[in-house]
């Protein structure tokens, strides 16, 4: 290529990458191509990479909005908001998870908002993408942001090699228990190696009386089957990013758990209270009550239960346990900001997602806590632990350094759009099992596995 | 006189047959009249019920980019091949039949004691009282329930494990999230909160009756239970079968309750066809909402045949 072709090629994609980004307009693009004498050439640039109609201009502020938790967990998000002046701060509509509001805006190809903060990638992405709502972020994010995301987060966010969530908040299952318990049944308090300690350690609680119930768990799929499963292997998805419920770790994950049900809370198959039954569920209240001494949950849960103990200084959390022989990962996912396609500002988005995901105040909060939020979610870049690992600062936990241990072995739940609704619809399915209306796991699970594919056949 | 008006009458009649201007004039003058009504009607009652229509003969769904194709009636043989379609019509139906009598009888009951009170301020604040509940926003009344009914740290329970000793933690009664007791918790529920208003259209209905109707049937002997099947009953059945159809149409199509009492598990009592509508519409795969409004369909088409029943059933006789 001669120099001066090099030239006009840098050129053209510099101003093919404005117009797709919304700040110039098509008429501006032309122009610019006619004066840079590059005429049909600018236009057939547009035309191979299929740009999507630009805004003219930004016509409002930045207008991100958030998922209604994410701002109760975190009050320093408002100071961030203050370095970016004007900007139009929101609530999304996202009552129970519902996305339905931005598929019908991305339809008539407009947003009411530029990002979304409060996407989950195995939950959310895939109908994101599919329905065209939100674009990669690998035109605005800086590289150096990129490569500072912890690798298996990179991987979770990533379809078709494009970074389609910018991860914020990392939560990490792994195990907690309730040390006034454990010490009045003897129990060593340590955290539990092992299922066949956690099993044994629920057992004494329960037969020295210590406490109502040794042990508990939130009965939906991706915060039991899954993690347990995946502390005996992880490769348990099938090329389409499908769980494998008829695999050998799934099965034995769901004896685990039949087993650990005999010492739970009776109501912990129950639905929860809020989010249409995905939150506020029976493990949570037996844990806050301090009537169960070992649980496993993302750590913000046990951090918030505790919060109403009589002393939260009786908690203590550990890796999740793994089975003899197993692999010892577990499961992670981060709650994410998505970029709306038909949004604006998306420069601006970008540095107002790297200003709040960097905030060294929001992550403080959340680690130490504030008056009456513990969320205990933790940040997703390299550089963030390399720092506190250099210079520990005399406010952190020892959860941190293990949940930071625990993500380079964890994995997250394959993308895909049943990667949430598998487990829901196969949810009362393996509970047959569960609550020994069926006797066969195998069988159980086979049932599972032909519900998810029948509805998948549908459409 | 009369003939005198009704010729006069016949004449314009007439005359503005023969007058096509006049005529056309009169015609545009009641289309006119008409049209906000209509433009309503048509826009907010008759359009959306042909798009739902119309969806339920097409393999639209939400999240897919592709225009919707004519499946013609495929999304309904679908649907009423699908266990989970009569499951879900007779979880409804259940909750409707376990609704519907406390809905009815439990107001009737309250009117008559209400109606007999002498004392007008006393009847007055019977009746504030009973209408509390139902001007309690719906959120409220939800969260007041749901810890009502929790396991492990609501009211009901402690009284049955702690203060009767009834149950143990382990044995007590699972209320909400899917159980068998799951229904009729909700129903309960209901029943508490439209107790006032439903109350309210029998004390209106009862203020109607002429008070000669009973002290006509007392004076010839009949007793109290004689007066109230043969003359109250009679005279509220209007009331009656209004009450029984709008709540039987609003019973079977509950979904707020459902959604929060027990969530999208499939082999909860609260998954009924409206929730199956609704997680085939904003949940599940590509939210195939033509094969959501063939659901719906279907189950507005029963509810209509059951209706008219229940009008015919119900109706005033005599």
């Amino acid at each position: 290529m001669s120099e001066r072709s090099e030239h006009e090629h840098l050129f053209r994609e510099a101003m093919r990458r404005e117009l797709a980004q919304g700040r110039i307009d098509r008429r501006e693009f032309l122009s610019r191509s006619l004066v840079a004498g590059l005429g049909a050439a600018g236009v057939g640039a547009v035309a191979k990479s299929g740009v999507q109609p630009a805004f003219a201009a930004d016509s409002r502020p930045l207008t991100p909005t958030f998922y209604q938790w994410i701002q109760d967990l975190h009050p320093a998000i408002p100071e961030v908001n203050k370095r970016f002046p004007g900007i139009n701060y929101q609530i999304a509509p996202t009552e129970g998870f519902g996305i339905e509001r931005f598929v019908a805006e991305a339809k008539n190809k407009e947003s009411t908002w530029d990002v979304y903060v409060g996407q989950t990638p195995f939950v959310e992405m895939s109908a994101f993408i599919k329905a065209g709502v939100i674009e990669p972020w690998d035109n605005y994010i800086p590289k150096e942001v990129i490569d500072d995301i912890i690798p298996s987060i990179r991987a979770e966010c990533t379809v078709d090699g494009k970074l389609y969530s910018w991860p914020f908040l990392l939560d990490v299952i792994g195990s907690a228990w309730h040390s006034g318990i454990t010490s009045k049944a003897g129990v060593p308090d340590t955290a539990p190696a092992t299922w066949d300690d956690f099993l044994a350690g629920a057992k004494t609680i329960v037969d020295k009386k210590a406490a109502p119930w040794g042990a508990t768990f939130d009965s939906h799929g991706w915060r039991s089957l899954v993690p347990v499963t995946h502390s005996m292997s992880t490769k348990v998805y099938t090329p389409d990013g499908l769980f494998e419920f008829t695999s050998e770790p799934a099965i034995e994950a769901l004896k685990l758990m039949k087993e650990i049900m005999a010492y739970a809370n009776p109501d912990i198959l129950l639905e929860g209270a809020t989010d249409a039954g995905v939150n506020g569920t029976p493990d949570e209240v037996a844990f806050a009550a301090q009537r169960v001494g070992l649980y496993f949950k993302y750590f913000n849960a046990p951090l918030r239960m505790a919060a109403s103990w009589d002393d939260p200084k009786l908690l203590h959390l550990g890796p999740l346990p793994k089975f003899k022989n197993g692999e010892g990962s577990t499961v992670f996912w981060t709650t994410g900001c998505a970029l709306f396609k038909y949004g604006q500002n998306k420069e601006k988005a970008a540095e107002y997602i790297k200003a709040l995901t960097y905030d060294p105040q929001i992550w403080k909060d959340s680690i130490v806590g504030t008056p009456g939020v513990h969320p205990g979610q933790l940040p997703p870049y390299k550089s963030i632990y390399a720092a506190w690992d250099a210079k520990k600062p005399d406010w952190m936990p020892p959860f941190v350094a293990l949940v930071r241990s625990q993500l380079d072995r964890a994995k997250a739940i394959d993308n895909n759009l049943f990667g949430l609704q598998q487990f829901v619809i196969g949810k009362p399915i393996w509970e047959t099992y569960l609550k020994g209306q069926e006797p066969d796991p195998k069988v159980a699970m086979t049932k599972v596995q032909e519900a998810v594919q029948a509805e998948i056949k549908k459409g | 006189m009369a003939q005198a008006i009704l010729d006069s009458e016949t004449d314009l009649s007439a005359r503005a047959g023969r007058d096509p201007v006049e005529h056309m004039r009169r015609g545009l003058g009641d289309w006119l009249f008409l049209a906000p009504a209509l433009i309503f009607f048509v826009g907010y009652q008759v359009w959306p019920i042909v798009r739902v229509v119309w969806l339920s003969f097409t393999n639209f769904q939400f999240l897919s980019s592709k225009p919707a194709q004519w499946v013609g009636f495929a999304n309904y043989a679908q649907a009423l091949q699908d266990p989970l379609m009569w499951a879900s019509l007779g979880r409804a139906a259940l909750f409707t039949a376990m609704f519907l009598p406390g809905t009815i009888i439990l107001p009737l009951l309250l009117a008559i004691l209400v109606d007999r009170v002498a004392n007008q301020r006393l009847a007055t604040l019977y009746r504030v009282i009973l209408l509390i509940p139902a001007v309690i926003p719906s959120t409220l009344v939800f969260v007041l329930w749901k810890w009502m009914y929790n396991y492990q740290s609501g009211p009901i329970n402690h009284l049955l494990v702690n203060t009767f000793g009834l149950f143990t933690l382990q044995n007590a009664p699972q209320w909400l999230g899917g159980t068998a007791l799951t229904l009729p918790a909700i129903a309960i529920m209901e029943v508490w909160w439209g107790l006032g208003y439903h109350t309210i259209f029998f004390i209106a209905g009862l203020a109607a009756i002429p008070k000669e109707l009973p002290d006509a049937a007392r004076i010839d002997g009949a007793g109290e239970w004689q007066v109230f099947w043969h003359v109250t009953r009679p005279q509220l059945a209007p009331i009656m079968m209004i009450l029984i159809v709008l709540r039987f149409g609003s019973a079977m199509a509950v979904i707020d309750e459902y959604l929060i009492f027990g969530g999208f598990n499939r082999a909860s009592p609260t998954y009924t066809w409206t929730m199956f509508m609704y997680d085939q519409a904003f949940h599940t795969g590509l939210w195939r909402q033509g094969y959501a409004a063939a659901i719906g369909m279907i189950g507005a088409t029963a509810m209509m045949f059951v209706m008219a029943g229940l009008i015919w059933i119900f109706r005033p006789k005599g």
